[in-house]
């Protein structure tokens, strides 16, 4: 990949702040989806009951925790992939 | 516009930048489809605790490496696969050769 000047990296960073700002909000209604899901099943009353309340707050943990971890391996299974890639190239 | 006769032209500064938003683009999928599929896979719905346990922890990572390892089997064999069709000798068969 030809080097970028920095008026070029500025642009690609700016759309790649565009990007990370949509790539959150698909994670956001993700979010709700599968916590909604997975926690609402009784609607026999109008707004949430402690049960579901308390299992969707944990839902978020366990999810951003897991998007956390997730991160992690991949990042290290990437760099480990790129420096095969590299001496395999030779 | 370079007019040294012989050499290759320049990319052009939307090329070079739609050539790494391409690039970076790719990686990004592939790290939301790993998430979507490591949680559906890992994380039952029952949301006991909030912290991950140590059996969904140990799920995680070892979706992870799976994933990683699936997706480089796929792409050795079609790879094999083309260099089967061209008929060359498959030569290097890319970053993943043996």
């Amino acid at each position: 990949m030809d080097s970028l000047t920095p008026a070029e990296q500025r642009e690609l960073n700016s759309r790649m702040e565009r990007k990370q700002m949509k790539e959150f909000m698909t994670m956001y209604s993700k979010l709700v989806q599968r916590c909604f899901d997975h926690c609402v099943n009784d609607f026999t009353t109008k707004s949430l009951i402690s049960r579901e309340e308390s299992c969707v707050m944990r839902c978020v943990d366990k999810y951003m925790r897991s998007n956390e971890r997730v991160g992690e391996r991949f990042q290290e299974q990437n760099a480990a992939m790129m420096q095969a890639g590299s001496m395999a190239g030779r | 516009m370079s007019f040294l006769f012989g050499q290759r032209p320049q990319p052009s500064s939307a090329e070079k930048i739609a050539a790494a938003e391409a690039e970076i683009e790719m990686v990004s999928n592939m790290f939301n489809q790993l998430v979507d599929t490591c949680t559906k896979k890992c994380i039952p719905p029952q949301y006991r605790e909030a912290d991950l346990n140590k059996g969904e922890s140990v799920c995680l990572d070892r979706c992870v490496a799976k994933f990683f390892e699936v997706n480089v089997k796929v792409s050795e064999k079609m790879q094999g696969e083309a260099a089967q069709k061209g008929g060359a000798g498959g030569a290097g068969g890319g970053m993943f050769g043996q």
